[in-house]
């Protein structure tokens, strides 16, 4: 791209330069001119709502918004004059008496940006009636509230809903005084096409739309904001935490407008604080009684006889380990370490590990090393993809930010959207076309399509034996028509991407990961370029540690289970619930309070995301890391302390087994 | 020197503010040596006399309100209001989102502690205006200290600065509405 033309400006009877193609708001901010905003955020659209950034220019018959006046070469502006300052406190009245701004009361006072210009404009009263308008509040949406009645009208969650989360739920309805944002057509949030990413409440200046687990908590200034990253799902988002007297306030995404700062509904809000009550001590369970608070050390005694018993009765790997893959790498290692060198078991194995095994066995024609890591596409592919198809999973609820950037891609670079899921799928319902076939009927559609795509003259290496149109369509249940439109629209397809997650692990179908390689290697002139959603923060951290088991170890029958679940929400999973059922003595280090904590022998309490730190690996095979942003409750210990412990144990009494 | 006297209005308020005046420490001491009080809340003294300074606390809620604020206004020289109902409208303007009807209704008879209730219609009772609206809808006022309730300092700010023989505007970092 061609370099723009310096261009040469007097504001305030100063020379700021700028860009061809900078507006005048632009080269003020960049030569620290201040010139006060509200509907102008950084990233998104300008669109000149509120007037607050008028300025002089001279040879103009009137004064302009600078957030939209495209800057000339030799243009004199001014931005200070007191004719302007007059002006701006002028549309700070009429705000305020356009609609019901009570400070006292509202979540957003102290952090509002409204209120503050009306300080800086000292603007005590209002010299216009008040037109006090009856306004709706909606309440509806489980975590966002928005009121009317704070509302300015700048439309900043409307672009960002729009230009950043590419969801299109919130719009303006009606005309002048009357305009209202709403979402949809007019439906409460709640019951619309919201997604709950909160990139609204972010973006808006006043308390028009705002969280319900961050009002009240605290604000800005009370606070400490500190940088980390979400370590909930390997999407790896940049967030700012502001913590007040060891609380989370509020989690906003670190930079809104550009990608991996936009945060979803679990980022932002689910993480600020849960409901299930903390493990404050270790429990035991006594011979025959329901478990109940111990010391550290009877519950470490207990842990370590529990373990020594088992393993001089019936060897170590009678006793298997599993972690959650929400645990930071170091974590991961250590309890790794701890299992098989201390304890002496080969039977390690995360939480996720079935997907590992399903990934790697799927992948595993594709790969040097039976990793099959190198077919893994950054998640920004997305953004340049041409076609996007999304085999077995919805990233709207799973990875919601990966869902974005899909329809990011789909609305605004015109990317196809092609969705493969038998299962209700709101990602499915804005795609260009979802494939619904039958639950069966996965596998054989998708190498009907590598079929399809190989009459069109598509080839690659992999390309496997032919499967006919009719077939496929009697397997899948779906209309012939249905499969040659999709195919025509996967043959135009230069640089697709393919993007897989927890429906094919969840039914352990391998084969069906193969053919969705073998797909996503037909769309892409260099492909397969793919993007396996994995379940959890860390899971490709702990795939890549080689942690996760390559057999499945409840084949094995332990007696003795260790279950790192740290926070992990149990959900009652088969999986996890099957091993805990079959083991005879059950350890748990978890966080919270569930019902494994209630049929485990000894629990040992973990700290929770914000308490601990350490690396992440990405979706897509980024480190990053996460940091402690409050101290741990009284009296928990890290993670890695109680690994440590356990081996300082465990080791002083190997002698003894030795002797016998 | 002669005292400055003042008269003080409390009008569709919660009493915040007058607690906030009070809140101004020793600062009282030197107010009350400049200042007499004439007509307050702790004075009882009925009617307004003539006074420089006239200040009002709360919105303008019925119409004794609004003929107490216009009695002020005509016999003081400077008229200051307190806080964010007299400057903005402030709580009590909420009830703007509602008719005068519903409000009567909801307060004296679908209240959850009211049993057989009946909205009072005695003509000594002054009867509730539309909207409440903020003192300089209904008179013309010289100096606004918002703030629900304004800090002690605003006050103290405020007063100081009259007492001064200046109409003072309340600086940018003092400024609250809340």
């Amino acid at each position: 791209m061609a370099e723009k033309k310096e261009i040469k400006l007097t504001i305030n009877s100063r020379e700021a330069r700028g860009k061809e193609g900078d507006t005048i708001l632009d080269i003020c901010r960049a030569n620290d001119i201040y010139v006060p905003t509200l509907c102008h955020l950084e990233g998104l659209s300008v669109v000149g709502a509120c007037r607050l950034c008028v300025v002089e220019i001279e040879g103009e018959r009137r004064i302009n918004p600078a957030c939209t006046y495209p800057a000339r070469d030799g243009l004199v502006v001014r931005t200070d004059t007191e004719q302007l300052e007059k002006y701006r406190r002028l549309m700070l009245e009429l705000i305020f008496t356009e609609r019901n701004h009570f400070c006292f009361f509202c979540a957003a006072s102290g952090d509002c940006e409204l209120q503050k210009l009306a300080y800086q404009y000292q603007m005590d009263h209002a010299r216009y009636q008040y037109t006090f308008p009856t306004l709706p509040t909606d309440t509806l949406n489980d975590f966002l509230v928005v009121d009317h009645n704070r509302c300015i009208l700048c439309g900043r969650c409307v672009r960002v809903c729009a230009e950043v989360v590419s969801s299109h739920t919130l719009s303006f309805a009606n005309r002048g005084w009357r305009t209202m944002v709403v979402a949809d057509l007019n439906q409460p949030l709640g019951e619309s096409s919201c997604i709950s990413c909160g990139a609204c409440v972010q973006a808006c200046p006043t308390g028009a739309i705002f969280s319900k687990t961050s009002a009240y908590r605290g604000r800005t200034n009370e606070g400490k904001i500190i940088r980390s990253l979400c370590s909930l799902c390997g999407m790896s988002c940049d967030i700012d935490v502001l913590i007040k007297d060891n609380n989370i306030v509020r989690i906003d995404g670190a930079n809104l407008t550009r990608p991996k700062g936009q945060l979803c509904r679990k980022g932002r809000f689910e993480q600020v604080y849960r409901e299930a009550p903390r493990i404050a001590t270790p429990l035991v369970a006594a011979e025959g009684q329901t478990i109940k608070a111990s010391s550290w050390e009877e519950a470490f005694e207990l842990a370590r006889r529990g373990i020594e018993a088992y393993r001089r009765r019936y060897g170590a790997n009678s006793i298997a380990g599993f972690a959650s893959s929400l645990c930071p790498t170091e974590t991961l290692e250590a309890f790794a370490k701890l299992m098989r060198d201390t304890i002496g078991t080969s039977l390690v194995d995360t939480l996720d590990g079935s997907a590992y095994r399903t990934l790697t066995q799927g992948m595993s024609k594709f790969s040097k090393n039976g990793q099959g890591l190198e077919t893994e596409s950054p998640l920004e592919s997305i953004l340049k993809s041409d076609c996007i198809i999304v085999v077995g999973c919805n990233p709207l609820q799973s990875h919601p930010v990966a869902g974005c950037y899909m329809l990011q891609a789909q609305i605004h670079d015109r990317a196809q959207l092609v969705v493969i899921d038998w299962q209700q799928n709101s990602l499915g319902a804005r795609a260009d076309l979802w494939l619904r076939p039958n639950e069966n009927g996965m596998g054989d559609l998708i190498s009907a399509l590598a079929s399809m795509l190989n009459r069109r003259g598509k080839r690659s290496k992999q390309t496997q034996g032919a499967v006919s149109l009719a077939s496929a369509a009697l397997a899948s249940g779906l209309d012939e028509t249905l499969l040659e439109q999709a195919a025509n629209m996967l043959a135009a397809a230069k640089k697709g991407v393919v993007v897989y997650g927890n429906g094919l692990w969840g039914k352990k179908d391998a084969a069906c990961v193969r053919g969705v390689l073998e797909l996503a290697s037909l769309v892409h002139s260099n492909g397969p370029k793919a993007i396996a959603l994995k379940p959890w923060g860390n899971s490709r951290g702990a795939w890549e540690l080689g942690i996760a088991s390559k057999d499945e170890v409840t084949d094995a029958k332990p007696k003795l289970v260790y279950l790192l679940l740290a926070d992990q929400e149990f959900g009652g999973e088969d999986f996890v619930f099957r091993v805990a059922e079959q083991a005879e003595f059950l350890i748990v280090q978890a966080s919270y309070t569930s019902p494994l904590t209630e049929v485990a022998d000894v629990v040992l309490p973990s700290p929770i995301w914000a308490e601990r730190e350490g690396t992440y690996i990405s979706v897509d095979g980024k480190a990053g890391r996460s940091k402690r942003i409050l101290e741990p409750l009284p009296g928990i210990k890290d993670d890695l302390e109680i690994f440590a412990q356990m081996t300082q144990r465990l080791q002083k009494r190997r002698p003894m087994l030795w002797k016998r | 020197m002669e005292k400055v006297k003042l008269a003080t209005s409390w009008l569709d308020a919660c009493a915040g503010c007058e607690m906030s005046l009070l809140d101004v420490d020793e600062f009282i001491i030197d107010l009350a040596q400049a200042v007499e009080f004439t007509r307050s809340p702790i004075t009882d003294i009925k009617e307004f006399p003539e006074v420089t300074v006239g200040l009002i606390t709360g919105a303008i809620g019925n119409v004794d309100q609004e003929e107490e604020a216009k009695e002020l206004r005509a016999r003081c020289k400077i008229l200051i209001v307190l806080g964010d109902c007299a400057c903005f409208g402030g709580i009590c303007a909420m009830r703007n989102a509602f008719s005068k009807e519903e409000v009567l209704r909801r307060a004296y008879i679908e209240s959850e502690s009211t049993k057989e209730g009946k909205i009072p219609s005695s003509p000594e009772i002054p009867a509730l205006l539309e909207k409440a609206v903020p003192v300089d809808a209904v008179v013309k006022v010289d100096c606004f200290v918002p703030g629900c309730p304004p800090r002690a300092g605003d006050i103290k700010y405020a007063l100081g600065e009259l007492l001064q023989g200046r109409i003072p505007v309340l600086p940018s970092d003092m400024m609250r509405f809340d």
